[in-house]
Order: structure tokens, then C-alpha cells, then sequence
């Protein structure tokens, strides 16, 4: 039994990690200007993209990921100066669409520059590397995600609670106009968000597409729907809940996929189920249940309306 | 003795630590017109939003016509933190109520800072408030073959706006009309949905002397006109001098004096709650 | 008819209507002189297609101010709903050849089985409602965004093969050439492909602009000016946002019918969330709260990404220039752009909240 759960054990909790670098984007962003920047997960996308492009241009490896990790950055940084900012004293719907728009725009890019086809993934030597673990063999990069994710992590929470930038996030996401009564730079602040979300997701992309191999123009839809769902899981705002949210999601959307190996192995069903078909709808199935039960997330604080 | 129509019984509503309004017991018998006074801040439009269900009150209870509409008692978090006294006056069977079922059974109000439909003209804000009373379905609406109904209701809303002086002005978008004649336009709608009890929050406010005085007269008329109960809620004070039959003045959520206008512009509480005699 | 108090249907709206009928009357001679394989007819299909579900989309987003992005999952289900039940018995043996020709061993008449992809999606609509429409802006949105995923999950689930076909194909059921008037010979005689479609799609945005102007339209309108008010006023806010989302995702199941009688064919996977960003996005460019905006946006919108922008994606020579940029894929760079101008400059789009009748009204004001 063990035998059989522990691969899928370990590539949940390295998924997890993966989706927990891109949820932090969400959440901080969400946290301030109460935005779902539903282009977050094409600039997943688009850091994989240029890892290939750049990594096509012979580059050695070790200026190829600051670069990947730089250019992710600005594209965040553009992406809210060009669409987000303009639309500041807009309803908020219009906000929204505007985010979907430029998901849309991203992904149509993409299409345009690689023609719609898949794009191998560089390897990455020693991290790409095999290596096995008890019962399963699987890539470094698998063992090496979670240990990445709680240290990246931590800096980051460090950072809010130490620093003046921190200090001012804080400050906006409480209470938006009061911040800018009181002198925050409110641009900055929110720049300095989407910069720190889009480094984070770019360092996602790297271990994430060493895992899978290819990019395409959608390939961040749905890791980025994911990571979404984990933010509302731990309660939007939040960035330790983002973090366990994911890789909740992550371990129990592999387990689902293993399900049906897992079943017949210890011999509940004696043919396969085809659950494997459910494990991006659990996500979302998760996700409905966790807005109608406890809509704040797991540590998530009450907002009020006022009449 | 005559059942009231409105009754508040200990009427208690904390926000986490903050009490807004703290045991407070009021009752408005029919046919009356009882003002709620009090400096700013002081919880009239909280007790205004628990008696139209828009919050649940932490304890009491809010009874209309001999029904209990709102019914409460502290829990949790709340209870811990509870300032009133009586905490399990209330704790039988529990009732929340929202804020359209109030209006159904006939309590209308209006906002402090307006509310009217903004991509909607004066006519059709009116209009749209009689929704509720409507008997057709949502099918035979989408065919149009409500065509009686429609049109009866099409007359009571120029009724309606006629009342309350607007019909030259029914066409004209709502947020586009001066300020004191969206305040009018408010109580057309409230009055379209056939309420036995008006609430009125701040109707005066940003009107010219002129118009508040008109106001004054125009109250006791549509309270004739429609057999209303009326609560107000109001800071021009010759406006709740003239036309209030008791007063109810509140000061940090806690009832300080109740009467009639004459006791409390007598009663050194009340002066003192106005910095020092702004009663005139 | 006319009653007293009633409003007068005014002389704006009897242009309007007199133009209606003209476009279909254009229609249909179109498509008698025309050769059937005419760009022009593709544009006319799918963009009546997309009209209507942009005006579903609209009726929540535009005029009761929920902003659910589920359509994809709704037209989902009206295009499998529709076809499930319309494909010709003799074709079910190689249709479902995995399954055994599948356990539906009936077919519907045509209508009958749009209206009852209609029904199917409104029901779906009805119990996902429960949850959802108690949320507040942005969760409802990636709520019924979720939703629309797990829908697409579910009809792809190898264990429901006999009914959805699993991940595979459904075909060869009938679609808009089957309009089409014939002799005996099989030779067509009228041509009503176009038309046919243009009148269903009609008739529905019809019902739904006479919803908007009846006295629950009205109750919607009031919940997405001010919910606290409209609340106040006695309009129960569940209620009304259920009846308009299931209302809603009746026409979006019924377009999705249309949109698999214009495929020729359905698979589940095809209807991403990308599909809903798209409707999204056309009635964005046609002005949220106008139905007559969402109508021209989405007939601009498929003649532009099937036809008049084509070129974009091939390469063009000037004499012995080659004009540089264009190849596959840039006809999207070019939509995206023009997108994000609409969104960022031109937020109230083609038309705003403005109707039909309107162009032909004098100004507010000398309104009498």
C-alpha cells in the first residue's frame, strides 16, 4: 500500500511547491488591490517560454535562469503599469476583465511566437537528474521543490514583517486609501507586489516545466487556476494559507490521479475507475465547497460592508 | 390599550468591541409620527438597519404589529464581549429575517446617502419598487401578457410622482435631479411598495430651507394620504419639532430622554447632548 | 390593445423593428443568389451563434451585475444535451463505437431537443445557483469558473461513455444544412441554413430583451444598480439572481446546441475557459447592459477572426515585398491589442448601454 501511495505522496508535495510559488502572486496581489489577476498564470507561462528562447541562444545555464527570473519580473511590473493602473477608480469589473484580457493577449502572443506547437523544455542538468527514494525513482527536482518553496518563503514573510516596503504592504492591504493619506507611495507598493509575485512564479515555472517537459500557450491556465484555488483554500490575503492551501491541492489532486492505480493495487476494484479524469475538478469541486462553508479560507480575515 | 405598531425591545447591536446602539426600548403607536434624535455617531442608523434586518442585532428583540421581525441574543465571540445587561432575555426561538421580507410585510425605508437606481429614471425607480406587490409570474411578464397590471401600476407610479411633486421630472435620469428632489423621489419608491411604517433617515438632509419646510408639510400629508406610521430620523430640528408627536433621543447608542416635543426641549440631558442647547 | 397607462410602443422602436426585418429579408435572398460555400455564410451562422450566447452572457454581467464566467460549461452542456439526442440511430454504431452504440436508443426532432438543451443547462444552472449566487463579485466568478471545468471533467469521464461518448467525438447529427428545403432528388431547392439559425437565435434574443424590459428585468436592473436598495424595495436578491442565471443558462445551452449543429461536431475538451473569455470579451467590445451592442460585437467579432483578418495570418507580398510580421497566429496578436484598447480607452464599448432605438431617438432631453 505505502509502496504504492508514496510516488504520488512525493510528486504532490513537489507539485504543491509549485503551485504554492505561483498562489503567493495571487494572494499578495489579491491582498492589495483585491484584484483576481487571472493573467498570473500566463506569466508562469511566459517565464517558460523564455527559458526556452533564451536557453536556445547558447547561453550557459547560470545566466540563463537570473535572466528568466529578471525578465518574469518586468513582465509583471509592465503588466500592471500597462493594464491595472490606468483602471485604478474603475468598477471593479472592469478591472477583472481587463486581467482577463491580457491573459488573453499573453497567451495569443505565445501562440504567434512559437506557432502554437510544443516547445521542448531545456534540461536542466543535476536537478533533471534521476534519483530514487524508497519505492520511487523520480527527478531531483521533485525532492528539491519543497525545500526551495518553505525557503523562499520564509524570506518572503521575513521580508513583510521587517522591512519598510514590508511594513507598507501591510499597510495598504489593511486599508488602501488611509496608506495613501498617510504618505505610502501606493504605485510602489503595488509595483513591488506584482514584481515579487512574478519572481516568485518565474522561479515556479523553472521547477515546474523540468517536471513536465513542454510549454504551450495554455500551459498556465490551469496551474494557475490551481494555484488560484489554493489561495481562496488558505484563505485569500493570506500567505502561509496560500502556501498549505497548495500543497494540499497539490498532494490530494496526485493521490486522485493515482487513485485508480492505488485501488486495484490493494485490490479494492478489480478494473480501473478512469478517476484520473477528476483530479482538475476535485480542485475546483474543492474549491465551490470551501467558498459556501468557509469563504474567508482557512486564514482568511472577516471583511464587512458597511450600509 | 392599542397594540404598537412598532416595538424595540432592548435592542442591543455591538460591532466586535464598539456598542452602536445599547438596550435600546422604543415603541410607535398607529397613526403616529416619533423622530429619533441624536448627535452624529450616536447609532440611529444602526437601530434603522437592525429593524430593517439589514444586520442582525446582538440581543433584543424588534416586534412589528404584535410579530416578532427580528429576535437575537448574544453568541460567541459576541456573548464574551457583551456590554448590556439582560443577556438571556432573548435566547428562545431566534429570528432573522431579510431585508426584503421586512418590506413585504410593510416597512419601507429610505437612505441616509441616497440609494436610488442610478441607470434608471425617477419613473422607473418607482416603478421597480412595486415589483414586489406584483401578482403575474415570470413568464407570463417575459410575454408582456401582464398588459392590466402593468398598466395599473404604470398609473399608481404617475400617481405616485404626482404626490410627491416630480411628474415633470419622470423622464429625467434619477441621479440627475437636484439633491432635495431625489430625497422625494426615495419616498415615492419607499411609498410604492404599500408600507404600514415609513422610515425616514435624514430626509432633510441637503435640502434648502425651503424645501425642508415644505417637508414638513408634505410628511403629514402622505401620512394622511397613505394611513402611514412614521419613524424619522433627522438633525434639522425645527423639521422634528414640527412634525413629531413623541421624540426619541439616543447619545452613544443609549436611549437619554423620550417625550414629546415640548419635554424635550425642557430636558437638560438632551441640551447637554447637543453641546450646550443647539435646540432652538 | 393599447391600454391606458400603458407605454406606446414609439416610432424609434418601429424603425428598429422594420430594420430587423429587412437584415432578415436581406438574409435570406443572400443565401438563394449567393454559392453556399460563401465566406459570407459561415460569419452569418456563427455570428448568430455567438449573439445569442453574448446576449445570455450580457443578461447576467450587463443587467443583473453578476459577473459568472460558467458560460463555456453551460454551452457545454446544451451542445451535448442537443446532440446526444438528435444523432440518426443508424449512426449510433459508429458514433459510439467504443461503447456499444450507446445507451440512448431514441431520437428527438430537432427543436424538441434544443429546447431541452436548454432546460438541461438552466437545471445545472438551478442547483449550481444554490452555492454560487450567495457569493460576492469575484469568488461567484471563479466559482463558476471552476464549475464550467468540472463540468467539462465530468462529460469527458470514460465511465459515462454510453451516454457522453467519453473523451471522443459526437457527430453525425443534424446540423444547419439540414434546414435546407430539398426535392426528391436531393437537389436543394430553398436555402434556409442561414436563415433558419438567424430566426432561433432571433426569437430567443427577443424573449430575453422582452425579460429586460418587463417588471422583473426592471428587479434585475435595480439589484445591479445598488443590491442594498433593491433589497430594501423588497426584491429578493437570491431569487431574482437565480431566475436570472438559470434564465441565462437556458440561452447559453440553447446556443450551445446552435454551436454544435454549426461544428458539425462536439467534443468536450473544446469548450475551455478560453471560450468563455471570448464571449466575455465580445460583449465587452459591444458595451455591458446593451444587447444590440453584444448583436454587432459578436458578428464584427467572428467576421473579423474568420474572414476579414484571415490575411494577417498568411504571408502577403507588396510586388517583391514581403510585409513582415505576418504568419499564423498574428490575426490574434492583432485581436488581443484591439482588446485591450477597447478595455483600457474605450470602456463602454461600441455602444455603451444604448439600444437599437435609441440611434434613432432625438437626444435626451428633447425627450418628452
Amino acid at each position: 500500500m505505502w509502496n504504492t501511495v508514496f510516488p504520488y505522496l512525493l510528486s504532490g508535495i513537489s507539485v504543491g511547491g509549485q503551485y504554492a510559488l505561483i498562489a503567493i502572486g495571487y494572494t499578495m496581489v489579491y491582498g492589495i488591490l483585491r484584484l483576481i489577476n487571472f493573467a498570473h498564470g500566463d506569466v508562469f507561462m511566459v517565464a517558460g517560454i523564455i527559458m526556452i528562447y533564451i536557453s536556445a541562444s547558447g547561453m550557459p545555464l547560470y545566466v540563463c535562469i537570473p535572466l528568466v527570473i529578471l525578465f518574469t519580473a518586468l513582465i509583471g511590473f509592465l503588466i500592471e503599469r500597462v493594464a491595472y493602473k490606468p483602471l485604478r477608480s474603475a468598477p471593479r469589473m472592469s478591472v477583472m476583465i481587463s486581467a482577463i484580457g491580457v491573459s488573453y493577449t499573453l497567451q495569443n502572443l505565445v501562440l504567434y511566437i512559437t506557432g502554437g506547437l510544443n516547445k521542448q523544455y531545456p534540461t536542466i542538468p543535476w536537478i533533471s537528474d534521476s534519483v530514487t527514494i524508497g519505492p520511487a525513482t523520480t527527478k531531483i527536482v521533485t525532492v528539491v521543490t519543497p525545500f526551495l518553496t518553505i525557503f523562499l518563503v520564509v524570506a518572503l514573510v521575513l521580508l513583510i514583517n521587517k522591512t519598510k516596503i514590508g511594513m507598507a504592504m501591510r499597510a495598504v492591504s489593511k486599508d488602501f486609501e488611509t496608506s495613501q493619506l498617510m504618505g505610502i507611495n501606493i504605485n510602489s507598493v503595488i509595483s513591488t507586489t506584482f514584481v515579487i509575485g512574478s519572481f516568485l512564479a518565474g522561479v515556479g515555472s523553472i521547477l515546474y516545466f523540468t517536471n513536465y517537459n513542454t510549454v504551450i500557450q495554455t500551459s498556465g491556465a490551469m496551474p494557475g487556476l490551481k494555484a488560484f484555488v489554493a489561495a481562496v483554500f488558505g484563505g485569500i490575503g493570506s500567505i502561509p494559507g496560500a502556501v498549505i492551501g497548495a500543497f494540499i491541492i497539490g498532494i490530494v489532486e496526485n493521490i486522485i490521479k493515482g487513485m485508480d492505480v492505488i485501488l486495484f493495487k490493494s485490490g479494492v476494484i478489480a478494473r480501473p475507475l478512469g478517476l484520473a479524469t477528476f483530479s482538475d475538478a476535485f480542485t475546483f469541486a474543492l474549491l465551490i465547497i470551501i467558498l459556501v462553508v468557509k469563504p474567508t479560507g482557512l486564514f482568511g480575515e472577516k471583511a464587512t460592508d458597511k450600509v | 390599550m392599542k397594540e404598537p405598531v412598532l416595538e424595540i425591545r432592548h435592542l442591543t447591536m455591538q460591532f466586535g468591541g464598539v456598542v452602536a446602539v445599547n438596550d435600546l426600548n422604543m415603541h410607535i403607536d398607529e397613526g403616529e409620527i416619533v423622530a429619533l434624535i441624536g448627535p452624529n455617531g450616536a447609532g440611529k442608523t444602526t437601530a434603522f438597519n437592525c429593524v430593517t434586518s439589514v444586520y442582525e442585532p446582538t440581543n433584543g428583540a424588534v416586534i412589528f404589529r404584535g410579530m416578532p421581525i427580528a429576535r437575537n441574543h448574544p453568541s460567541g465571540r459576541m456573548r464574551k464581549f457583551y456590554a448590556g445587561k439582560e443577556i438571556d432575555a432573548f435566547s428562545g426561538h431566534v429570528v432573522h429575517n431579510t431585508p426584503d421580507k421586512i418590506t413585504e410585510l410593510g416597512i419601507a425605508r429610505t437612505f441616509q446617502n441616497i440609494r436610488l437606481f442610478k441607470g434608471m429614471t425617477a419613473f422607473e425607480n418607482v416603478l421597480t419598487a412595486m415589483h414586489l406587490r406584483r401578482r403575474s409570474n415570470v413568464f407570463t411578464q417575459m410575454l408582456h401578457l401582464n398588459g392590466q397590471e402593468e398598466a395599473a401600476m404604470r398609473k399608481e407610479t404617475d400617481r405616485l410622482l404626482e404626490i410627491v411633486g416630480l411628474t415633470d421630472v419622470k423622464d429625467e435620469m434619477a441621479t440627475s435631479l437636484p439633491y432635495g428632489k431625489q430625497r422625494l423621489l426615495e419616498i415615492a419608491r419607499a411609498l410604492a411598495t404599500k408600507p404600514a411604517l415609513l422610515l425616514l433617515d435624514e430626509p432633510a438632509a441637503g435640502m434648502n430651507p425651503q424645501e425642508t419646510e415644505e417637508l414638513s408639510a408634505f410628511i403629514r400629508r402622505i401620512k394622511e394620504q397613505f394611513s402611514l406610521t412614521v419613524l424619522v430620523i433627522e438633525h434639522h430640528m425645527n423639521l422634528v419639532m414640527d412634525i413629531s408627536d413623541r421624540i426619541y433621543v439616543i447619545d452613544f447608542g443609549k436611549l437619554i430622554a423620550e417625550g414629546t416635543p415640548e419635554e424635550i426641549q425642557q430636558n437638560p440631558a438632551v441640551i447637554e447632548a447637543y453641546l450646550g442647547g443647539d435646540v432652538d | 390593445m393599447q391600454k391606458q397607462g400603458k407605454k406606446s410602443i414609439s416610432g424609434a422602436t418601429w424603425v428598429s423593428l422594420c430594420l430587423i426585418v429587412l437584415v432578415y429579408v436581406l438574409v435570406f435572398i443572400a443565401e438563394q443568389v449567393l454559392p453556399p460555400t460563401s465566406m459570407l455564410f459561415t460569419v452569418l451562422k456563427k455570428g448568430a451563434t455567438y449573439a445569442l450566447i453574448a446576449v445570455s452572457m450580457n443578461l447576467l454581467n450587463g443587467f443583473t451585475g453578476i459577473f459568472s464566467l460558467g458560460q463555456a460549461g453551460f454551452m457545454l452542456i446544451g451542445a451535448y444535451v442537443y446532440a446526444v439526442f438528435t444523432i440518426p440511430l443508424s449512426q449510433r454504431m459508429s458514433v459510439y463505437q467504443y461503447y456499444d452504440g450507446g445507451i440512448v436508443q431514441f431520437t428527438l426532432p430537432i427543436f424538441v431537443a434544443m429546447i431541452l438543451a436548454g432546460l438541461v443547462a438552466a437545471f445545472f444552472a438551478f442547483l449550481i445557483g444554490l452555492p454560487v449566487l450567495r457569493l460576492k463579485s469575484d469568488y461567484l466568478a471563479i466559482a463558476t469558473l471552476g464549475f464550467a471545468e468540472i463540468v467539462r471533467a465530468v462529460f469527458q469521464w470514460d465511465k459515462l461513455g454510453p451516454l457522453t461518448n467519453g473523451s471522443n467525438m459526437l457527430r453525425m447529427f443534424p446540423n444547419f444544412n439540414n434546414f435546407n428545403l430539398t426535392d426528391a432528388e436531393g437537389h436543394v431547392t430553398v436555402y434556409l441554413s442561414t436563415l433558419i439559425p438567424f430566426l432561433i437565435s432571433g426569437v430567443c434574443i427577443a424573449l430575453i430583451v422582452l425579460l429586460i424590459h418587463s417588471g422583473y428585468g426592471r428587479a434585475l436592473q435595480a439589484i445591479r444598480d445598488d443590491e442594498i436598495a433593491a433589497e430594501a424595495m423588497g426584491i429578493n436578491l437570491f431569487h431574482h439572481k437565480e431566475l436570472s442565471f438559470c434564465i441565462s443558462s437556458f440561452f447559453a445551452g440553447v446556443g450551445g446546441a446552435m454551436l454544435a449543429m454549426y461544428q458539425t461536431t462536439v467534443q468536450a475538451k473544446s469548450f475551455t475557459s478560453a471560450m468563455t473569455y471570448e464571449i466575455l470579451l465580445i460583449v465587452v467590445i459591444g458595451g455591458i447592459g446593451s444587447v444590440t451592442g453584444s448583436v454587432i460585437s459578436s458578428f464584427l467579432f467572428v467576421a473579423c477572426s474568420e474572414w476579414w483578418l484571415r490575411f494577417l495570418d498568411e504571408k502577403q507580398m507588396i510586388g517583391t515585398f514581403e510585409v513582415p510580421l505576418l504568419r499564423n497566429g498574428f490575426r490574434l496578436v492583432v485581436f488581443s491589442v484591439v482588446i485591450m484598447i477597447v478595455v483600457l480607452f474605450f470602456r463602454r464599448g461600441i455602444m455603451g448601454t444604448k439600444e437599437l432605438p435609441d440611434l434613432f431617438r432625438k437626444r435626451k432631453g428633447a425627450r418628452t
